[in-house]
């Protein structure tokens, strides 16, 4: 192997020889002195020759990708993400429905009440009464608005610091911190009209009162 | 250290450099490096302000991060290396600027050995247009080619302290100086005739 270098050195001999004859290049006179100037006066700068130039090419190559990236995210999202907020786009139609909800919500307490007051008498005040809980498999009017009943917090409770029993059990706290929370938001809380109320009560009683007769009906005609 | 400095070796010069930041063997060292710096760096970069540069780079670079020189090596060879890498970061900048430079000089870009043209052979022979053929060829000759042939034929280094240099193994270093000296062969072919 040396022998094959050796013989190309020897066929560029001639070459080799001139290439060692080449005029020696020496430092400026003054080569020393300008590098001890230099390191005395802590000049460390780099000189003309170090120095990075601006470069165009650089300077486009990351900006055309942040572009294009956020142009191609733009025409490739999905429609339905880009109004992902419920909330934001039909104000309206979640107050209507919380309005719908919330009279619902209102026959039904007026029944447990008197449902309630009609097992008082029965149990002639021996049974305690125990408190309503929502029943957890009863439909929930999830769907009509963008929240479930059963996730939600009163906000009139929750603003007065009365975070009632319901409230409580239902666990709908509003938490903070990393644990994840399980509110799923506000609800409006009605009041109930006074009149509402009357009329209410005038129609269950009319229905129970039927349904009385109805059954003393049925009772006397299984007598023989 | 009784003995006067410009007896002591590299290798000596450094240490004593390093361990009591003496100022005299720093100077020392400078002294017997700048003129073969300069030599390597001009016929490599081809320039002698930005060669003047590079070589002030070179001993500023020392002069900050002696301490990163190990003694298992030997002085020259690192301190060639660092002027190699200064160098061809030198080279790199000049190819960026020529593309995107709006308005190029091709002068300035290719050495034009064409001259030969303008010269007659009897005038070949003359010593001082020869070397200036030479020089202008070896700026012709691929950058990873020109360092080993510069480094051997110039500078007269061995095949190990070349290798050490480049990095490169021994076989390598070998077969890029003979692939660069028929490179420079070729381009002086009317020099060379044979």
């Amino acid at each position: 192997m040396n022998n094959i270098y050796n013989e190309k050195e020897m066929k560029n001999s001639e070459l080799i020889k001139d290439l060692k004859n080449l005029p020696k290049i020496q430092a400026p006179e003054n080569f020393e002195y300008n590098l001890m100037t230099r390191i005395e006066n802590r000049n460390f700068e780099k000189t003309e020759a170090e120095k990075t130039n601006f470069n165009w090419a650089k300077f486009f190559a990351p900006s055309a990708v942040v572009v294009t990236v956020v142009i191609l995210f733009f025409l490739l999202m999905p429609q339905s993400r880009q109004n992902d907020n419920k909330f934001a786009s039909n104000d309206k139609n979640i107050e209507s429905q919380a309005l719908v909800d919330n009279s619902a919500a209102l026959k039904n307490e007026i029944l447990n009440k008197s449902g309630n007051e009609n097992a008082n008498k029965s149990a002639a005040g021996t049974e305690k009464r125990s408190l309503e809980k929502p029943n957890p498999n009863s439909p929930q009017p999830v769907g009509r608005i963008p929240f479930g009943y059963s996730r939600s917090v009163s906000l009139d409770d929750y603003i007065k610091g009365a975070n009632n029993q319901d409230n409580l059990i239902q666990g709908n706290v509003v938490n903070s911190g990393e644990t994840p929370s399980s509110f799923d938001g506000f609800f409006l809380v009605e009041k109930p009209d006074q009149n509402t109320l009357k009329k209410e009560r005038a129609r269950i009683d009319s229905l129970k009162n039927a349904k009385a007769k109805a059954d003393s009906l049925k009772r006397l005609k299984k007598l023989p | 250290m009784n003995r006067p400095l410009s007896e002591i070796k590299d290798e000596e010069l450094i240490k004593e450099f390093q361990d009591n930041n003496t100022l005299e063997a720093y100077e020392t060292l400078v002294r017997r490096y700048k003129d073969p710096l300069m030599n390597f760096v001009y016929r490599f970069v081809g320039d002698k302000d930005a060669c003047t540069d590079i070589v002030q780079e070179t001993m500023i670079k020392f002069y900050l991060n002696k301490d990163s020189y190990k003694s298992f090596a030997k002085f020259s060879t690192w301190i060639y290396t660092i002027a190699g890498n200064l160098a061809k970061n030198e080279l790199k900048r000049r190819r960026r600027r020529t593309i995107f430079s709006i308005s190029d000089n091709d002068d300035e870009k290719t050495p034009q050995i064409e001259d030969k043209m303008f010269h007659s052979p009897e005038k070949l022979t003359d010593g001082e247009i020869r070397n200036e053929i030479i020089e202008k060829a070896l700026l012709k000759v691929k950058p990873v080619y020109r360092e080993v042939v510069i480094l051997r034929d110039i500078q007269d280094l061995s095949y190990e302290e070349i290798s050490e240099i480049t990095g490169l193994a021994v076989g390598t270093v070998k077969s890029r100086i003979n692939r660069g000296r028929a490179h420079l062969q070729k381009l002086l072919k009317h020099i060379y005739k044979d």
